[in-house]
């Protein structure tokens, strides 16, 4: 299906947004080896700079594995690369609490577990850890973006503690949250956006978190985004933004940019990040990729979990 | 009010006119647009040609303030008017643009009193068909050509469609200012200050000021933000 130009946005047809995400699943699947490690990192780079990749890969497998629209063979991969991740990469959490050990105030730890601890995972002695740093002031002062303040206090409303900061003050002081000149949206902003936007739906589960002021302001908005990071071939960002669109309360769904998404994608599975495929050993093009291919699935879990919803509702 | 290509003869004539119709626009006052541009000369086959680019916007100061346009300025618009009718192929958009000059001059000649012999009349509107059905990005391209129809009472077809995509217009200014189009941007802006049901949050005023401080020293686009604040001015006065 091609966009016809009119003045409504023509929608995606789901079988391609369905094809992009087992795409992906395919990928990671694959190349569930790349999620790893590094015990002997330099301590100017630290030991936990590599559990970010961990954090999201289950993220992401949650919704997949949760959402019942992606098929039963996402819904394997995706429980099989959890596990994976939990068993082979984490040793089991032992990692999550040597990384705690090695920086006992970073939120890391806490953030990486919260999905597996959702998914029925459990480590005792982390969650010590994560309730003890949840009583200090420290952390609650512990300087970082807005964001990533609204990141945490989700995440502690998901464990089942207070937040340290009362959300709407974090979202209040957002860049999405002080809905700015769209005008003046560049890349880091977009992120911005776009991670808001997760935290306030739960990494689309809840597409209702979203307050009405700030879905208004992506409905009239978000178009013009799409429309400037598919022309720059930003597929990281263009996906993220994808799921944007599939936590308002009218997704567009927007044929032109999931079939430039979709044309991206490589034979494999891959999703380069920006522009086309990198080069390099098979380690550094994971790198450089997993995210953008971890995104592609997630926008195509979301979108489909959307799409289906508003059929059953037609 | 098309793109003037790569003519550099033709472009300097172009930019001098806008210049001039600017330096009009800012001074309220003298309304000598095409004999007071900045080596152009009035009788210059070149000259009717940028006259013709630049398009009913030559006589905008004699519209937006209210001032009796100048004869000769009056006779060489006739001249584009008369000497480039829109050939059997013309793009929708030129053909617009070719009734919006005869419509300004029809407006001049009534204003001015004594030049109604040999005004073209300006006629039925021009079809819209092809912009009816047009995706935001095109909607605001095609506009963006016809700024020129963008004035506080414009009653176009055009505009009456512009008026009811306030939305998308204002979509299609983000996309410009992100593409750093500054002339696609100064057009829009200015259609977007005759539009109600802009949002708020599009932040209009600080676009425009942002357009000028990035692209203002292109006169096609100076020309444009000074029509749109006057408009605004207008709006709140």
């Amino acid at each position: 299906m091609t966009s016809t130009g009119t003045a409504g946005t023509a929608r995606a047809d789901t079988r391609l947004i369905h094809g992009v995400g087992l795409g992906a699943m395919e990928w990671l699947h694959a190349h569930r080896d790349g999620f790893r490690l590094d015990p002997d990192a330099d301590p100017e780079v630290g030991f936990l700079e590599r559990f970010k990749p961990v954090g999201e890969l289950a993220l992401i497998c949650k919704v997949l594995f949760q959402a019942g629209v992606a098929g039963s063979r996402q819904a394997q991969l995706a429980r099989q690369l959890i596990d994976h991740a939990w068993r082979h990469t984490l040793d089991g959490g032992a990692m999550l609490v040597r990384g705690q050990r090695t920086e006992p105030i970073s939120p890391i730890p806490f953030e990486v577990y919260l999905a597996f601890k959702e998914l029925g995972y459990s480590h005792p002695e982390l969650e010590q850890a994560i309730r003890l740093n949840h009583r200090l002031v420290s952390s609650a002062a512990f300087d970082v973006p807005n964001v990533r303040r609204l990141a945490l206090c989700a995440y502690e409303r998901r464990f089942g503690l207070p937040p340290q900061v009362p959300m709407d003050e974090v979202v209040a002081r957002t860049w999405l949250g002080r809905t700015p000149e769209p005008w003046t949206a560049e890349g880091h902003i977009g992120y911005d956006v776009t991670h808001t936007v997760f935290h306030l739906t739960d990494w689309g589960e809840r597409p209702e978190g979203l307050p009405p002021r700030l879905a208004e302001y992506l409905a009239h908005w978000l178009p013009a985004w799409l429309d400037d990071w598919l022309d720059l071939k930003r597929w990281d960002l263009l996906g993220e933004l994808l799921v944007v669109d599939a936590c308002l309360p009218e997704p567009t769904l927007d044929a032109r940019a999931w079939e430039g998404f979709a044309g991206a994608q490589q034979p494999d599975g891959a999703m380069p990040a920006v522009r086309a495929m990198p080069e390099g050993s098979p380690d550094d093009v994971f790198d450089v990729v997993y995210h953008s291919t971890l995104v592609a699935a997630f926008a195509s879990v979301v979108a489909m979990s959307r799409a289906l919803s508003q059929l059953a509702h037609a | 009010m098309e793109q003037s290509g790569t003519s550099t003869p033709l472009t300097g004539a172009v930019q001098d006119l806008a210049s001039e119709v600017v330096s009009a626009l800012r001074s309220g006052g003298h309304s000598r647009v095409v004999r007071g541009a900045t080596g152009i000369d009035g009788d210059d086959g070149i000259t009717v040609a940028a006259v013709r680019i630049l398009g009913p916007d030559v006589l905008l100061p004699s519209i937006l303030l209210r001032t009796t346009p100048d004869t000769e300025d009056v006779a060489l618009f006739e001249k584009a008017v008369t000497g480039f009718p829109p050939p059997p192929n013309a793009s929708p958009a030129s053909v617009w643009s070719h009734w919006a000059m005869t419509q300004a001059l029809r407006r001049a000649n009534a204003s001015g009193g004594a030049y109604a012999d040999g005004v073209p009349a300006g006629g039925e509107e021009p079809r819209t068909t092809w912009l009816e059905d047009a995706s935001w990005q095109f909607l605001t391209h095609q506009l963006a050509v016809l700024g020129g129809l963008a004035t506080p009472d414009g009653t176009s077809a055009v505009a009456r469609i512009a008026a009811r995509r306030p939305v998308d217009v204002a979509r299609g200014f983000v996309r410009a200012v992100r593409r750093r189009d500054w002339l696609q941007a100064a057009a829009a802006g200015r259609w977007l200050v005759t539009l109600d049901g802009v949002p708020e949050t599009l932040g209009l005023d600080a676009g425009l000021d942002f357009v000028d401080l990035m692209g203002g020293g292109d006169p096609r686009v100076a020309l444009h933000l000074q029509a749109a604040r006057l408009m605004r001015a207008g709006e709140r006065g």
